[in-house]
């Protein structure tokens, strides 16, 4: 039982990362008013860049940062869309993924000649860490330690976002941007900018997330790896009502769905399909229910 | 509430403008091509005769645009009643699903009672369907987006689940449901080549649709809806049950979509047989300005587009991915279109403040 326990604890935990770091993505656009669901599209970028780069020159931290770096660049050309261009948040969104499908699937193609998935030998995924007291502690112990080093900076990227959002001027503009963007623009802040940088800070965060993606889970990249994460994450953003801290712990909770119908295939004879609904369908609920909590307080 | 709106200008325009930006993607797609190192005006050219060089390779493109024109119509209805319906393609699959249960177990029934009956079973499936997320977008307001993505990846699993345990083909490996019976496959219009009877049905629905939009009070309403919703709330009009017919409608369409293809090209329910069919009705809804005419342009131009792209990836060796990397460049300037006006208008009014 406990090792049950721990064993989807510990997935919860691994699988949850991803998601995570592209819902913190999620914040700061909600935080300045922009709803970004060009999240998928960069996270898929990220993972794209992590692998190629990882594997050509030898260094999965420098896939990490190429993966951050790509997601901003997707970022960049989004946000000049919708800021600069004034597109349509949501067309342009769209846009941004189904340019990451194509351009993912086309270089997959004309760099290595191959479809579905690129999975280089040797490709070394990221180093584990071990926390030299924390992994005595029963229970807990074996859940936290051990993960990805990634996964530890995006419980420190939490902090940080929280952090930033609340405790800092920068944090206060953002939050007024978003707030009213009217009232902001009167008061001299350089709303564009900040949305900009929002933006932008959403797909280095998104980058990351696809970097775990294919570096840190499974060391390959396959098309659409994201498969519909970056909603998950914008979900997730919902639920948390665009604040770091709830918005990472709405992850966990989709996340431990995910890691029971993982367990429930591997244990369960039932057909792995109807498990897999479970994470969407939640996703469902908690936005019904949220949708119903809002009327109920405002009905007031 | 974002809503993708556009101002009415002449269908000349229209066209022009579409042309234009057209162009342009081809122009960044040209530009992909010749930097990964292969020869862009040797893959247009293979593109463009495969896709209308004769009278084979133009139905072959009318074939790849009949999903299209569907899928199209159904985004398109619904983005244009301002609901941002990105679940066609959870309709497509579970109103295939439905059309290739008729097809395989009500056999005994002659052709033309069984191909409508397919079809209204994939229409209404697929339309129920769409009237999950639309009763809690027009109830609970919950957003709309998030629900249909999700219902998407919903749809496919379950239809997958249906096709690989109860309706596994028996003594097949492969994920597929048993073959519909003769009487239910689409008549082919023009052998060799797939092109079958779910083109003209999709030229009715493109008709049907116009009808419905013009001359109808839900056209009316819905139309309403898309453009001024709070004047709409406050004519009277019933937005929300506006927006469950909306969403059945569109959901009834992608049902169609899917049926057509099972009827017409794969005679059974593949497990993942579409190669997102429902998401290239969203280029095609908006690249068309939501309008049925519209959609039924873009879908011929995109299936002449993927019809072609297909050789072109046998023939030269670009991939066919480049399509879709045409499709994201070209939702980018059509959503950026309407800036470029803004941008003259701005420039007119410095102009004024200076003089």
């Amino acid at each position: 039982m406990t090792k049950t326990l721990i064993h989807v604890g510990f997935a919860t935990l691994r699988m949850t990362t991803p998601l995570v770091l592209a819902a913190l993505g999620g914040v700061f656009s909600q935080q300045v008013g922009l709803l970004n669901i060009a999240l998928e599209g960069m996270m898929l970028m990220g993972a794209f860049a992590a692998v190629v780069v990882a594997a050509a020159v030898g260094s999965s931290v420098v896939g990490v940062g190429a993966a951050a770096l790509v997601g901003l660049l997707t970022a960049l050309i989004f946000a000049f869309f919708v800021i600069h261009l004034r597109a349509d948040l949501i067309v342009a969104g769209l846009a941004v993924n189904i340019l990451a499908l194509g351009l993912t699937a086309y270089l997959l193609q004309v760099l290595f000649n191959t479809r579905g998935a690129y999975a280089p030998k040797d490709l070394e995924g990221l180093g584990s860490l071990t926390i030299p007291l924390l992994d005595q502690v029963p229970l807990l112990g074996p859940m936290l330690s051990g993960h990805k080093w990634l996964v530890y900076v995006t419980w420190l990227l939490v902090f940080l976002s929280w952090l930033v959002l609340y405790r800092t001027p920068l944090g206060i503009h953002i939050r007024a941007v978003g707030e009213h963007r009217e009232a902001a623009e009167t008061a001299g802040l350089p709303v564009k900018r900040i949305q900009y940088l929002a933006l932008l800070t959403s797909g280095f965060l998104s980058g990351l997330a696809g970097a775990q993606l294919s570096l840190g889970n499974l060391t390959l990249f396959s098309e659409n790896m994201s498969n519909g994460r970056g909603f998950m994450a914008l979900a997730a953003v919902f639920f948390g009502q665009a604040r770091p801290l709830p918005t990472a712990l709405a992850c966990l909770l989709f996340g431990v769905f995910e890691a029971v119908q993982i367990r429930l295939q591997m244990t369960v004879q039932i057909p792995n399909q109807l498990p897999q609904m479970l994470p969407y369908l939640i996703i469902v609920v908690v936005l019904t229910v949220l949708s119903l909590r809002e009327r109920r307080l405002s009905a007031r | 509430m974002n809503q993708v709106t556009f101002r009415w200008r002449s269908p000349l325009f229209n066209i022009v403008q579409a042309l234009i930006t057209l162009a342009v993607a081809l122009l960044m797609g040209a530009l992909v091509i010749q930097v990964s190192g292969k020869d862009a005006l040797g893959a247009y050219r293979t593109l463009f005769t495969t896709a209308l060089g004769s009278r084979l390779s133009i139905a072959d493109s009318l074939l790849a645009s009949t999903p299209l024109i569907f899928t199209g119509l159904a985004t398109a209805i619904a983005f244009r009643a301002g609901v941002f319906n990105v679940g066609v393609e959870g309709s497509l699959y579970l109103g295939a699903f439905a059309a290739a249960w008729v097809g395989f177990t009500w056999t005994a029934l002659p052709g033309f009672l069984l191909i409508p009956l397919a079809f209204l079973a994939a229409g209404m499936v697929g339309g129920v369907w769409g009237l999950l997320p639309g009763y809690l977008k027009a109830y609970l307001r919950v957003d709309e987006i998030v629900t249909t993505i999700m219902l998407n990846y919903v749809a496919i699993l379950f239809t997958s689940y249906l096709v690989n345990y109860p309706f596994l083909a028996p003594g097949l490996a492969n994920s597929m449901s048993p073959k519909i019976v003769p009487a239910a496959q689409l008549p082919r219009l023009m052998k060799p080549s797939q092109l079958n009877l779910a083109f003209p049905i999709a030229l009715l629905c493109v008709l049907a649709l116009w009808f419905l939009m013009r001359r109808t009070t839900l056209g009316y309403e819905l139309r309403m809806a898309g453009d001024n919703p709070i004047f709409a709330r406050w004519a009277g009009m019933p937005v929300a049950r506006t927006i469950l017919q909306v969403m059945f409608i569109s959901g009834f369409l992608g049902g169609l979509a899917g049926a057509g293809q099972v009827l017409g090209v794969n005679y059974r329910f593949v497990d993942g047989f579409s190669p997102g069919y429902g998401f290239d009705g969203i280029t095609v809804a908006l690249l068309g300005r939501n309008t049925p005419l519209g959609s039924l342009l873009a879908a011929l131009l995109f299936g002449a587009l993927r019809s072609g792209g297909s050789t072109m990836e046998l023939f030269t060796d670009v991939p066919r991915d480049l399509i879709r990397v045409l499709e994201a460049t070209i939702i980018f300037f059509v959503s950026a279109q309407f800036t470029f006006e803004f941008l003259r208008r701005r420039r007119a009014l410095q102009d004024l403040s200076a003089s």
